[in-house]
């Protein structure tokens, strides 16, 4: 692999267990969610994809979410990328109160705090790898020529240098969701989410990407992958547990 | 609870130092989103051409017939504005019919008026100081022959004295006009228009006709002067003409018609004065007697009548095309929304990727504006171009000159951006207030 990083921050040394508490945001967590709810109104009936989570997450974590087929996995991958509101709860990003923002200021955060991997890849179909990477920073303000050097850094560290100017439909499954990697990565987000994002690969470059997961972890980032295979559930430290829109387990495995 | 949020918040060191990223001011506008936006835009106007043609349709007919009609009459002003002010605005006439009649009734009021006689113009040349030049004129319709050549419907103009040249201005280009003599005594001579050489004389120079013959109503006429082109106005020629003496024009039509008498001062604002003696002059020639109603038993009119009638034809013309453009960029800007709603459902997929990695509301409502407004500014761009393309055309056939303005061309291109921008409006909503997660749903 590249000998390429990402420049992030350095992890404070010492980072204090989190305090659990229903009530009240932890503040030394990068995430603090409290007694989330997420309702939908499916005609006269209500159905609750979250009854009342609450967890908290260090900065510099790697966590597995597991369960089963529609137990609001998704539907906590997109509270917690801002993609989304809770309907009821509170959820602290970098101590700031994301369940009070506005349109714009969610929008903010997508594009600087948190970066977002799909299991479809989600890359713009006509655009160059290059431009995909680019557009968090476009839509960040950042001026073409530094924009052009943080995207190919982006996508030198996900091995990709040589594939800057291919489309997303010349480039594999592996490398379009590196290029997607890249993408989530170039703004130097605060936490990198990944809603299955083997699931649309083959045994073998699921591995490489969850290779290219565990080295970003291990240069600092902060990461959460949602996962139905247990193996790659097995990579992360610590593994969520959902059933039915509840937290069913949350145990530290490294 | 609250105030202890606030102030951790504040003192918590790894929140900021956990932030690498820079915080930018949340301005309203992002230029490197706006690029985005104009690229993407051209992209997909590019990748739907036709399409994109389709949606231009209504637009470019719009605005090409408001260029077209007001480039034209621009035109026409102009011509206008230069054909009477280089005589008409110091001549008027007395007549016995206006120019303009506008009904049945007039006409028969207007005909049961007393001639305007020869007299009454040798009395207004003697009584009226303010006048400078004085002439009589009466006009006829008439075919010209010479061997076994044509012209038709010629403008026979039998004028006195020959000061009625100067008051028409008209200036001769070969040959003289008549004398005085040659005038009173009725000779059969004449001074034509450039036309009647063309049509006539194939063409022969004004030098090689002089000298020759015409035949005016059966009557042989020998030509003894040219004149200068005048041109065309409103499709008709000034230069399918010939003077004739006017006691020469009794003797072929009699002396039945009324004549005009044409009165011309030095300067326009002498024009006052002089209509006042003229008109005061011919009251007291026709007894004083305001004997039919209202009527002062004569007309006295300036090229204005022309002016005005030719202002209401043309404001009327105005109006027509205005209706006919803003139906068409009304339906255009239908098309345009039309369109642009496709477009937006076409790219929800993509409007959900934008969103979720930090597109704002107004970023994505700029970027739909942007292309409906490209494609409206094409258009108009285009129509613009067609309109004038057409001018130039209808021009070219009638015969005047163009006047192509910038402004026609900034308003053309303007209005049909704003059409842009208004029915670019609600599908751009549309795209900017999708959900992001619904919209990264769509396929
Ligand atoms: N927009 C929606 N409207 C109504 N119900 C919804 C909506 N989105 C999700 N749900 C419901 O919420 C529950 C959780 O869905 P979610 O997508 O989070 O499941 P998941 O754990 O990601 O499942 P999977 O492993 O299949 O992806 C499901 O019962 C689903 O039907
Ligand atoms: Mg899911």
């Amino acid at each position: 692999m590249s000998d390429v990083t990402l420049a992030t921050p350095p992890a404070p040394d010492v980072l204090p267990a989190p305090t659990q508490s229903t009530r009240g945001h932890d503040v030394n967590s990068l995430i603090s969610m409290r007694d989330i709810w997420k309702t939908y109104q499916m005609g006269s009936e209500e159905v609750h994809a979250l009854h009342g989570v609450s967890f908290d997450i260090p900065k510099g974590e790697y966590i597995a979410i597991i369960g089963p087929s529609g137990s609001g996995k998704s539907t906590l991958m997109n509270l917690i990328g801002c993609l989304d509101t809770p309907s009821q709860g509170e959820y602290w990003l970098n101590a700031k109160n994301v369940s009070e923002m506005d349109d714009d200021e969610l929008a903010r955060i997508r594009n600087q705090e948190v970066g977002f991997v799909f299991q479809t890849f989600n890359l713009l179909a006509r655009a160059t790898a290059l431009h995909n990477v680019e557009l968090p920073l476009i839509y960040g303000g950042v001026g073409s020529a530094q924009r052009h050097e943080m995207a190919k850094q982006a996508l030198a560290a996900v091995d990709l240098a040589d594939r800057v100017t291919h489309r997303p439909n010349e480039l594999s499954g592996g490398q379009r969701q590196r290029v997607a990697i890249a993408r989530a990565l170039v703004n130097h987000p605060s936490i990198l989410l990944a809603d299955e994002p083997t699931g649309a690969l083959d045994t073998h470059t699921s591995m490489e990407i969850m290779d290219l997961f565990e080295r970003l972890h291990g240069e600092g980032n902060t990461i959460i992958v949602v996962t139905h295979e247990p193996d790659i559930a097995a990579r992360a430290h610590r593994v969520i547990s959902i059933r039915d829109g509840l937290i069913e387990k949350d145990e530290k495995i490294r | 609870m609250s105030a202890d949020k606030l102030r951790s918040r504040d003192d918590d060191p790894s929140g900021r130092a956990l932030s690498p990223v820079r915080k930018r001011s949340l301005a309203f506008f992002r230029v490197t989103a706006l690029w985005e936006a104009f690229l993407v835009a051209l992209g997909s106007l590019r990748q739907n051409k036709l399409r994109t043609a389709l949606t231009l349709v209504g637009i470019v007919v719009g605005v090409a017939a408001v260029i077209a009609v007001v480039t034209i009459i621009q035109g026409l002003d102009n011509k206008v504005a230069t054909t009477f002010s280089s005589q008409g605005s110091t001549v008027f006439s007395i007549s016995k019919r206006p120019q303009i009649i506008r009904s049945r009734e007039e006409f028969i009021k207007f005909n049961k008026r007393k001639d305007v006689r020869h007299e009454d113009a040798d009395a207004v040349a003697r009584l009226c100081s303010a006048c400078w030049r004085v002439g009589e004129a009466a006009n006829a319709r008439e075919t010209l022959k010479h061997g076994d050549q044509k012209f038709e419907n010629v403008n026979i103009r039998g004028v006195s004295p020959t000061t009625m040249f100067d008051i028409d201005g008209r200036a001769v280009d070969a040959g003289r006009v008549w004398t005085d003599s040659e005038g009173i005594s009725g000779r059969e001579i004449c001074v034509v228009g450039p036309d009647v050489l063309t049509n006539l004389f194939g063409g022969a120079s004004a030098d090689r006709v002089i000298g020759q013959e015409v035949r005016i109503a059966g009557r042989p006429f020998q030509i003894i002067g040219v004149l200068e082109p005048l041109g065309s106005i409103f499709g008709a020629s000034r230069d399918s003409v010939a003077y004739i003496p006017y006691a020469t024009y009794q003797k072929v039509y009699g002396a039945r018609d009324s004549i005009v008498i044409f009165i011309q001062v030095p300067a326009a604002q002498q024009l006052e004065v002089a209509e006042d003696q003229v008109r005061t002059i011919m009251r007291n020639r026709r007894g004083g007697a305001f004997s039919q109603e209202d009527d002062e038993g004569f007309s006295l009119e300036t090229q204005d009548v022309f002016l005005d009638l030719y202002g209401k034809a043309t404001s009327n013309i105005y109006l027509v095309t205005i209706g006919v453009a803003a139906i068409s960029l009304v339906v255009g800007g239908i098309v345009v929304m039309n369109i642009m709603l496709v477009s937006v459902t076409e790219r929800t997929k993509e409007i959900g990727i934008r969103k979720a990695i930090g597109a704002r509301r107004k970023d994505i409502l700029t970027q739909f504006l942007i292309e409906a407004v490209m494609v409206t500014a094409i258009g108009g761009a285009i129509g613009v171009l067609t309109g004038f393309g057409l001018a130039y055309l209808i021009a070219a056939l009638i015969g005047f000159p163009l006047l192509m303005s910038v402004g026609s061309a900034i308003l053309g291109v303007g209005v049909s951006s704003v059409v842009g921008i208004v029915s670019g409006l609600w599908p751009a909503w549309r795209a900017a207030r999708l959900d992001p997660i619904e919209a990264l749903r769509a396929e």
